[in-house]
């Protein structure tokens, strides 16, 4: 075959060639990509500041980030542990579902409060709607990472 | 700030770069890519038997060199603006103006003329232009929207632009074959269905983000799909008829299939209802068959599709040809520059720059080449679709997503003309065709998926109450039977967060702000 049709020839696949490993590269990137969220660990969905304490655990002022569950108790094994007297040990939790997130009471002694008013069964709680369970208020906030630039 | 550019000159006071190294990669296949494919053009030429008309003429090389310093220039501009931008995208569009470059390159120059001055510029130069102007209108966008207030808030207004802008084409458009698709203000000549729309997208993302909650309720059934409040399907009503509308008096039978897919498609997106899609569809065949007993240019589109031979010197003489053209590039294609061979020294598809780009590149790349080019329109699609999901609100998510979908869209209404899937629709191909409107409403698609795909834009506003119709109706209101907070539980409801800046400000560590 005549060597300078075979170069043609070979430049036209190489052409073809460098489509597909461009094509190739973004569908690795893309596969990269997806790894990546998948390891994340949990994105944060919205953050608690504590507003008032009187026990001061945790502190005034203090911004906790959320997952998407989260229990509010005394007990330790709570994701947000609030040390007052009258905050049952499981005492409520908090629950990310679609786009809002929700407060359900865990029956405790003292109750839930959305904005000063009760929580029967699950409530939405939008950000900046203040959470009281026992003498603690939680202000829910958006996630840190819509707060601005980095 | 001052801190962390000190080691710059002080005229780049305000400037941040950030390194793009997934783009820069991509780009460097680009620029490979299309450094390939104009040498085998070359070479094919030099091959080409001197007294045979193939329409080749000598390459220009500056063209490729302006090209591939635009591209580089576009690359610094991004890295310069410090935003965290989606870094695939501009590579994918680099690709598809390269391939376009490349075609109009290589199709005959004189199918384009136009006298700028003392320059006489063929299809090529032209197309270069526009080239430029739509990627310096993309980066433009990307670098300098910083939040999408314009766009939000002034949603009626641009429905009333797009409008008025549909009217005066109605009324004042200039008709070519028939259709009446261009509107000519003084030295300025353009499609005003291109911009369309993206005014199109805008409104739908801000009508569709503000009243979604009113949308998704049901309270009409009709047999087994339930429909939403009846004033909600007013717009859909009203979508279809301005889509009649651009049939009947423009007969732009591509931008009304255009228009009323991506309204469906973003229906569907921002309620997940199947029953719009049902009821859209519905709609569609209903007027398509009224369309196809009225309008006879509707009549003789579909008659071509049904079968192109039964006036194969006429009217489905371009289908034929472009259907010979994808059957003589095969798996592989002839090469660059080797296929459409001519027919008494007019190519035998004369819109091929047009309207049947995909045509001369499956001639040309064969099924192998076209099936990377559906590819790259995928990747627009799927990174359009990412932007949306990870947008920080409803309005961005639904202008992101209809963003890519209108190019997504436009791409395969017009490669399924192309191949006698469905009746042929006289659109573009994004990127790929020639033609000044099209390549800079893309361009503008383009630059604001990158701004919109930047997760540091401005904080979205507080969510709003519904419109003055679901007031009216009295749907958006929460139910009086739950007390309390149950009642929240709604969209349009739920407490108004704090503005941003101060829940900033409340926040422990002051590091956040809003920059610069």
């Amino acid at each position: 075959m005549d060597p300078f049709l075979l170069t043609v020839w070979i430049v036209r696949i190489l052409f073809l060639g460098l489509l597909y490993l461009f094509l190739f590269r973004i569908a690795r990137a893309l596969v990269g990509d997806l790894r990546a969220a998948a390891r994340e660990p949990g994105a944060e969905l919205g953050r608690l500041v504590v507003v008032t304490s009187p026990a001061g655990e945790p502190a005034e002022g203090t911004s906790l980030a959320l997952d998407a569950i989260a229990t509010i108790g005394r007990d330790v094994n709570n994701a947000v542990v609030v040390e007052d007297q009258f905050v049952s040990a499981e005492h409520a939790i908090l629950t990310f579902r679609g786009r809002n997130w929700y407060v359900e009471d865990l029956g405790s002694t003292n109750g839930t409060f959305i904005n000063g008013s009760p929580v029967d069964g699950v409530a939405p709680v939008g950000f900046g709607d203040v959470v009281q369970v026992g003498q603690v208020r939680l202000r829910l906030e958006r996630p840190r990472s819509d707060a601005g630039r980095r | 700030m001052t801190a962390a550019t000190a080691s710059l000159p002080a005229i780049f006071g305000g400037i941040r770069p950030r390194a793009r190294w997934r783009e820069t990669k991509l780009l460097a296949v680009v620029a490979a890519t299309i450094l390939v494919g104009s040498v085998s053009l070359e070479l094919t030429r030099q091959v080409a038997v001197p007294g045979e008309a193939t329409g080749l003429h000598p390459a220009n090389p500056l063209h490729l060199a302006i090209y591939l310093g635009l591209l580089l220039v576009a690359h610094v501009v991004l890295i310069l603006s410090g935003r965290r931008m989606d870094q695939i995208l501009f590579p994918t569009v680099a690709m598809l103006g390269g391939i376009s470059l490349l075609l109009m390159e290589r199709l005959p120059r004189n199918l384009v003329v136009q006298s700028v001055g003392p320059w006489k510029l063929g299809l090529g130069d032209v197309q270069l232009a526009w080239l430029i102007l739509s990627f310096v209108l993309a980066t433009g966008l990307a670098v300098t929207v910083r939040s999408d207030r314009w766009l939000r808030l002034y949603k009626y207004t641009w429905a009333a632009a797009g409008v008025a802008l549909l009217l005066a084409t109605f009324v004042l458009g200039d008709e070519v074959n028939g259709q009446r698709l261009s509107l000519t203000l003084g030295p300025i000549s353009g499609q005003p269905s291109e911009l369309l729309k993206v005014i199109l997208v805008v409104f739908l993302a801000g009508y569709l983000s503000e009243n979604r909650p009113l949308l998704v309720e049901e309270s009409t059934r009709v047999g087994p799909i339930s429909l939403p409040p009846l004033p909600f399907l007013a717009p859909m009503v009203a979508m279809w008829a301005i889509a009649l509308g651009i049939v009947v008096v423009q007969r732009d039978l591509g931008a009304a299939l255009l228009f009323f897919t991506v309204f469906l498609a973003l229906l569907y997106a921002a309620t997940g209802r199947p029953g719009y899609v049902v009821m859209g569809v519905l709609l569609f065949l209903v007027g398509a068959f009224v369309m196809y007993q009225l309008v006879p240019t509707v009549r003789v589109r579909v008659d071509i599709w049904l079968d192109p031979f039964k006036d194969r010197t006429g009217t489905g003489y371009q289908v034929i040809q472009s259907l010979y053209a994808f059957a003589r590039g095969g798996l592989l294609g002839t090469g660059l520059g080797a296929g459409l061979p001519t027919v008494n020294g007019v190519l035998p598809i004369p819109a091929v720059h047009t309207d049947f780009p995909l045509a001369a590149l499956g001639e040309e790349l064969g099924l192998v080449g076209i099936m990377a080019i559906l590819g790259l329109f995928l990747v627009v699609i799927e990174r359009g679709l990412r932007i949306a999901a990870s947008a920080a609100d409803d309005f961005r998510a639904i202008l992101a997503a209809g963003l890519a979908l209108v190019i997504g869209t436009q791409a395969f209404i017009i490669a399924a003309g192309n191949l006698k899937l469905i009746p042929l629709t006289g659109i573009t191909l994004p990127f790929i065709s020639y033609g000044g409107s099209s390549l800079l409403v893309n361009g503008i698609i383009v630059g604001l998926l990158l701004a919109l795909s930047d997760r540091g834009v401005e904080p979205p506003p507080p969510p709003r109450r519904p419109g003055r119709l679901a007031r009216l109706t009295g749907l958006g209101r929460p139910a009086a039977a739950h007390p309390g907070p149950a009642a929240a539980r709604s969209g349009p409801s739920v407490p108004v967060p704090p503005r941003t800046p101060s829940g900033a400000a409340e926040l422990a560590e002051p590091g956040g702000g809003d920059g610069g």
